[in-house]
């Protein structure tokens, strides 16, 4: 009996070991594919060109962009004012994007809709250089501060364990991204900021675990302490992870086309992160030598201190 | 002993519930005005302000109009100025709108607006639903034209004055100095004295390193900016201007505003649930600066201007403005001892230097405050139009902290502080366009997107109602309260508006409502497997979980108020909802489940046990 309990920790050792250099493994392709093929930024970020024009009559948003998307060759974005008779289509400043007021004319005859260009001019980015050095910037000062802060609560190698699993789940969303040429505007952004803190939120848990244990039990070696934490805690990782990801699924799956790529992030975010806590922000300590007597050590040495 | 402890621990409780009750009650409160639709109201305004608009247009008229298409609507109310149609379905604007147009749109022009159908006392208590975003509810769009030949004008004016200063320090004549265009500045020298000459050109090459320099003939200078220069100066005038576009946006309290640039010197602003385009549109439309000159001592000084002060007393001023606008760093609306509205101002260092230095000459001398504001006149020409709004006496040494006295109201006082503590604008803008948008998503999209995210809350309240039993009961209860009250609190909070990006924000927060339960209940079962008995194992699962909680929840919002403290636009409007929604799901997720749950006990016993079969699941 307690043969199959030693063999099954030393299997999920083995199976720690293999996620993390997995994850090291992920963590390079996404780089690369980062480094290589760069984010495709939606026009949020890139600004473009501005096509506006009226129509006669009232048309719903659904099927004047069911209309442009037969007919415009490129993503674009649409938008419509004064009851739908107002019309601004955005397109990414490029070679194949139509430029101009001269495919008005086409597309009005093709579609059979009476249309009065207005203006066709380039629009510059909705985010300022401020919020690109200022995101850069909070990412930075978060990471920093949330270390700082769990470096207090715990041990600096928990910590450590915390914020690398972090960074692995916002480089691999990146990469997915980057590797699929799928298109990053703001909306992606503000998932990866969720994913962040759903990311935090995972890791922190199996950490409170570990410190716990720790604190409790001095006889163990870290490798057992550390899978006794994942086992305490899987069946809350994989509660919390499972309903998130239906929300998820669910927004992914009913609410269309303009909500795929922000829940396709959230998704991959949640799923990375749930593997992250377990393989990378559990592991990690263990590599950078956390010793299983480090919170009896610390007392011991306060006992010494009078 | 024993006996008054737990007799103090249930009164301790019986206060918590009270207050639990009370904060419950609270946000439900606030919360109720999103239950409420908006309701689009029609308004019909006559275009000739002779004719009474009674005899021309009646409530009947319209009626049969509408009835005859099918279309109803709930009231129609008819004013001597006005006619105002409430309507009873919001899709039936564009058609009722069209119809309208067709009868009356020669004589009348009709405008709509969106008000709450909430009950007059929810609206007496100062309740109002949360605002929509761009992506969800569409808003107001203005285009504005920002005229950089004029900055460019502006900033040559200040050029010539310069010289002419630069000119009388070092007593060198000057005959004339002229702007041929808004790009360069003619000197002619009176004397062809070339060391004195060329002194002084060094002397204002130094300051204006980016001036090209063409000689024509012994006596004359031509300083301009060539084409490269004139590009780069507009481009960075846009820049300026869009800088301060997006903080004067931000002063408002609107968060998820979209501003571009458009074409070369046009921006274009989103701006959504505005209930007021007439305010925004004064705020963003503003260029109101303020300079501070100095009195002239005589009026053969150079560059001297000439203004009138609310008295009509003429002013004479030196050209050259000892303080601009620009060196403001911060202001703020206040009173002074009378209670008279005031804006005190903070100085940037560059202005608190040059602000110390000139007072410390001048104490005992009058400053004057002028106002400037640009606007266009009837030949749609730009114009300045400047005002003295005091000229007080330097009665003492002042640092870069002080306060201009003399506001009309404490309104404008407000205005001015927020004018100046977004940044005043270099260059003149207009409002060339303004529209009312639609929602970016489609309102197909948004029915979905909420279809879906209902789906997704529904099996997740099944999953644990399923899975926990009583327990999961207890935590559905809190999940909807924690959703009633981020509801409530975002309603409150002014500067909240929920888009898509805040929608992410609360998938998050539910799944971390979540997450507290599920971390309580399994400690809970932890306990029990330990052996404890049911009620204690509860309170000890309660008691232990809470650290945990509380670490995962404080690191989450150390990125929230950071997120917020940085970041802009869609990104703060994310952080916000993270973070009411961590207070709301630690709020619900501890305090009120666990009230729930000691109510379940007490009331029940044999819950206990169904406690326990549900954890042997």
């Amino acid at each position: 009996m307690s043969n199959l309990v030693l063999n099954q920790r030393s299997q999920l050792t083995k199976f720690r070991i293999i996620s993390f250099y997995c994850a090291t493994v992920f963590i390079i392709i996404a780089l690369l594919g980062l480094f290589n093929n760069g984010l495709n930024l939606g026009l949020d970020f890139t600004g473009g060109y501005l096509t506006e024009f009226s129509t006669q009559h009232s048309i719903t948003q659904g099927k004047m962009e069911g209309l442009l998307t037969s007919y415009l060759p490129d993503a674009f974005q649409l938008s419509s004012a004064e009851n739908g008779t107002y019309w601004s289509v955005q397109q990414a400043d490029n070679a194949i994007s139509l430029k101009g007021k001269t495919w008005l004319m086409e597309f009005a005859q093709q579609s059979g809709l009476t249309i009065t260009p207005q203006d066709a001019i380039y629009i510059g980015s909705q985010v300022g250089e401020e919020l690109i050095n200022q995101g850069g910037l909070a990412l930075l000062t978060s990471i920093i501060v949330i270390l700082l802060y769990l470096s207090l609560r715990f041990e600096w190698r928990l910590a450590a364990g915390s914020v690398i699993a972090l960074f692995h789940d916002v480089v691999i969303v990146l990469g997915l991204f980057a590797w699929f040429d799928l298109s990053f505007d703001l909306t992606i952004l503000a998932s990866l900021l969720a994913i962040i803190g759903y990311s935090l939120n995972d890791s922190i848990i199996v950490g409170d675990k570990v410190r716990e244990i720790m604190k409790s039990n001095s006889e163990k070696d870290v490798d057992s302490i550390i899978n006794l934490a994942i086992r305490a805690t899987i069946v809350r990782t994989l509660i919390t992870s499972g309903t998130t990801l239906a929300t998820i699924l669910a927004i992914w799956l009913f609410a269309g086309e303009s909500l795929a790529g922000f829940s396709i992030s959230l998704f991959c975010g949640v799923l990375v992160g749930t593997f992250s806590s377990i393989a990378i922000s559990a592991t990690v300590p263990q590599l950078l030598g956390l010793s299983a007597d480090y919170y009896h050590k610390k007392e011991q040495e306060v006992c010494q201190l009078p | 002993m024993m006996n008054s402890h737990t007799t103090q621990h249930l009164k301790h409780a019986k206060w918590q519930n009270i207050v639990i009750i009370f904060i419950l009650l609270f946000m439900f409160v606030s919360a109720l005005p999103n239950l409420y639709s908006d309701k689009v109201k029609l308004h019909l305004v006559s275009n000739n302000s002779k004719q009474t608009h009674s005899e021309t247009i009646s409530p009947q008229d319209i009626n049969t109009l509408l009835s005859q298409h099918n279309l109803t609507v709930d009231e129609i109310k008819t004013s001597d100025i006005s006619t105002a149609i409430t309507l009873t379905n919001k899709d039936d604007q564009h058609a009722i709108e069209r119809l309208l147009r067709q009868s009356y749109g020669a004589d009348y022009s009709i405008g709509s607006r969106v008000e709450s159908n909430s009950p007059t006392w929810l609206k007496s208590l100062g309740g109002e639903p949360i605002k929509l975003g761009l992506d969800l509810s569409g808003g107001v769009l203005f285009v504005l034209n920002v005229d950089t030949e004029h900055a460019l004008s502006d900033r040559f004016k200040n050029i010539a004055l310069e010289i002419r200063t630069l000119a009388v320090e070092s007593r060198i004549r000057l005959a004339q100095i002229s702007q041929p265009n808004n790009h360069s500045v003619e000197i002619n020298f009176s004397s062809s004295k070339q060391t004195d000459n060329v002194k002084l050109l060094a002397k204002i090459m130094k300051s204006y390193p980016e001036l090209t320099k063409k000689k024509q003939g012994d006596k004359q200078v031509i300083l301009s900016y060539s084409p490269k220069q004139q590009v780069k100066f507009r481009q960075e005038t846009m820049k300026q201007t869009l800088k301060t576009m997006r903080g004067r946006i931000e002063e408002l309290g609107i968060t998820e505003a979209v501003t571009q640039k458009q074409g070369k010197n046009n921006i274009r602003i989103e701006l959504p649930g505005v209930h007021d385009p007439e305010e925004a549109k004064r705020i963003i439309g503003a260029t109101a600066s303020l300079d501070f000159y100095q009195l002239a001592e005589s009026s053969t000084t150079a560059g001297i201007i000439y203004m009138r002060d609310d008295n009509g007393n003429k002013l004479r001023m030196n050209g050259q403005a000892v303080l601009s606008g620009s060196n403001i760093k911060n202001a703020r609306a206040g009173q002074d001892e009378m209670g008279s509205p005031l804006v005190n101002l903070t100085l940037d260092g560059v202005g608190g230097k040059k602000m110390s230095a000139f007072s410390k000459k001048n104490i005992g001398k009058p400053m004057v405050t002028v106002f400037s504001e640009f606007y266009r006149n009837a030949n749609d020409d730009m114009t300045k139009k400047s005002k003295v709004i005091n000229v007080a006496t330097i009665q003492q040494h002042l640092g870069s902290q002080f306060s201009i006295t003399n506001m009309p109201s404490s309104k404008d006082a407000r205005e001015l502080a927020l004018l100046l503590r977004a940044g005043s604008l270099t260059a003149p803008v207009t409002i060339v366009k303004q529209r009312s948008i639609e929602a970016s998503l489609g309102i197909d999209n948004i029915d979905n997107g909420i279809k879906a995210l209902t789906i997704g809350i529904t099996i997740t309240l099944l999953f644990m109602a399923f899975w926990y039993r009583t327990l999961g009961i207890i935590a559905n209860i809190a999940l909807a309260l924690n959703l009633v009250s981020l509801l409530g609190l975002m309603s409150l909070l002014p500067g909240a508006v929920l888009t898509l990006p805040g929608i992410a924000g609360l998938v998050l927060t539910v799944g971390m409502a979540v997450d507290t339960n599920v971390l309580i209940f399994e400690r809970i079962k932890e306990e029990l497997k330990r052996g404890r008995k049911t009620l204690s194992a509860i309170e000890a699962g309660y008691k232990s979980a809470f650290s945990t909680i509380l670490d995962a929840n404080i690191t989450t919002m150390i990125t929230g108020i950071i997120l917020y403290s940085i970041g802009y636009g869609p990104v703060k409007g994310f952080a916000i909802i993270l973070c009411l929604g961590i207070l709301t799901s630690m709020f619900t997720g501890v305090f009120v489940s666990k009230a729930l749950t000691n109510l379940a006990i007490r009331d029940n016993k044999t819950q206990l046990l169904s406690i326990k079969t549900g954890d042997n699941l």
